[in-house]
């Protein structure tokens, strides 16, 4: 499978009071659409990730929305799975393009959060969740917590680990002018920081965001006919699984099946090895995340992807280098521009154009989006020339 | 967020089959920041119970020590109002455990 990234943007993520959604569109798209060279009318079709536009804006309607709004009569179709919404919506385009039917497709991801006051969305996230979650109050941190002690207590995983990765996110986040967070913080800081959902603290936890994320992707017969001379960036795997939508229902805590299932299934079409991948976007909601996500995506055995991260294995030099963006910790998490943001970051990379963030000789990257507590996973890898 | 009447009369016709059952803890959290319909209880610990080997629940823990909040505590179900009524004014009950 070969489709081709034509271009990506990402808008600020952060807290975009002054911006409504459609600006926040309208703006990325205009941008991307002039980076691909492309004009309005080569677009085929629109796929939109989106999880809360019903729920906290009033909205669902969401693809003849933005196709009215950016003025593309053409089919558009909206997409949900809760966090990892923006992948989903970029496998829809993918199947789209490879079925032929499609040539070229915009993929839209978009999230407006900071409307509302937290509880609210705190409410409004836990539909993806399970019944039993819900009528618990099983906020998102609750559920990620409970994780995060099972694997405390089968690998000796320690909170100093856990914030190494929101250290490591930061940081990055410091070099990334488009992230909501972009001052360096300490171990020492996480673990001082309100208790959220034991053991989560503050800032174990990605934030509450506003942002949008677009990318234009064709296929390969469609891209050599544009960009004769540049072999460009293309999507090698795209891989969606799922799991059981609540914890109880899970034999195992420590692990997410789903991210197991789709990886393994993902280097296969792409026909490389974890150790092949030199830069990776992961789904850090919360730090022990992206400790699981080490796990699981193979980059290193079980129980020990703490302490590699503690000892700055991913971080900007390291190998594989994990969130230049700063993760969903820093750069931010509006959830359904979250696996668009992914994607257009490895992109960016792969092309050599993350200035103060590059990877150097990134060949090939790999994105990780995660809906709900693991119930649903999109892996994505891509691979320059 | 309202829960529909309805749904509260369906969903307790399942709650008596797992009334006085026990079991493990096999993880919990002590969630600090609630949601909205939980605000009234926080902070609150949710715990994931093993009952039998196939068997598994997520629910809250109430009438606990610190003592209790460990893996392999026993606990035992019982049945309390889970959240705070909406304005249909219907008192959604629920399971819960207690520690034995």
């Amino acid at each position: 499978m070969q489709i081709t990234v034509l271009a990506g943007l990402n808008s600020k993520f952060g807290e975009l009071w002054d911006i409504s959604p459609r600006d926040l569109v309208k703006e990325v798209f205009h941008g991307t659409l002039k980076n691909s060279n492309m004009n309005k009318n080569d677009i085929d079709v629109v796929f939109v990730g989106n999880m809360l536009a019903g729920t906290l804006g009033g909205q669902n309607h969401l693809g003849a929305f933005f196709a009215e709004e950016l003025g593309l009569e053409r089919p558009a179709i909206r997409v949900e799975g809760a966090c990892c919404s923006g992948g989903l919506a970029v496998h829809s385009a993918v199947l789209g393009i490879s079925s032929g039917i499609y040539q070229t497709a915009l993929v839209i991801g978009v999230e407006k959060m900071t409307d509302h006051k937290p509880e609210k969305v705190a409410e409004a996230l836990m539909g993806a969740g399970s019944d039993l979650e819900r009528d618990a109050g099983a906020s998102f941190p609750a559920l990620y917590a409970l994780i995060a002690r099972a694997h405390m207590e089968k690998y000796g995983t320690s909170e100093e680990e856990m914030a190494a990765v929101a250290v490591k996110n930061h940081y990055h986040a410091s070099l990334n002018s488009h992230a909501q967070f972009r001052n360096p913080i300490s171990i020492e800081k996480v673990l001082k920081s309100p208790m959220i959902a034991s053991p989560l603290k503050l800032l174990d936890c990605s934030p509450i965001s506003d942002g949008a994320s677009a990318l234009i992707l064709s296929s390969k017969s469609k891209a050599l006919s544009l960009k004769k001379d540049d072999p460009g960036v293309n999507i090698v795997s795209s891989v969606v699984a799922t799991d059981t939508l609540g914890l109880s229902e899970r034999k195992d805590l420590t692990t997410l099946n789903a991210v197991v299932t789709a990886s393994c299934k993902a280097y296969k079409m792409a026909n490389i090895d974890p150790g092949d991948i030199d830069v990776a976007e992961v789904h850090d909601c919360f730090t022990i995340a992206e400790i699981i996500a080490m796990e699981d995506l193979g980059f290193f055995p079980r129980g020990q992807a703490g302490k590699a991260i503690l000892e700055g294995k991913t971080r900007l030099g390291g190998r594989p280098v994990v969130n230049t963006s700063g993760g969903l910790k820093a750069a931010g998490h509006p959830v359904g521009a979250t696996g668009v943001k992914q994607i257009v970051e490895i992109y960016q990379q792969l092309m050599g154009v993350s200035g103060k963030k590059q990877v150097k000789n990134a060949k090939i990257g790999l994105t990780h989006n995660v809906g709900g507590s693991g119930a649903t996973a999109v892996i994505h890898i891509l691979k320059r020339g | 967020m309202t829960i529909s009447p309805v749904k509260i009369w369906r969903n307790q016709k399942k709650v008596r089959a797992f009334l006085g059952k026990t079991g493990r803890i096999i993880t919990w959290t002590k969630v600090h920041v609630p949601p909205c319909s939980f605000t009234s209880q926080a902070p609150y610990v949710i715990i994931v119970v093993e009952i039998d080997k196939n068997l598994r629940f997520t629910a809250q823990l109430v009438d606990w020590e610190e003592t209790n909040l460990k893996t392999g505590q026993t606990v035992k179900a019982i049945l309390r109002k889970t959240r705070d009524p909406g304005l249909e004014g219907v008192i959604p009950y629920g399971i819960k455990f207690k520690p034995i």
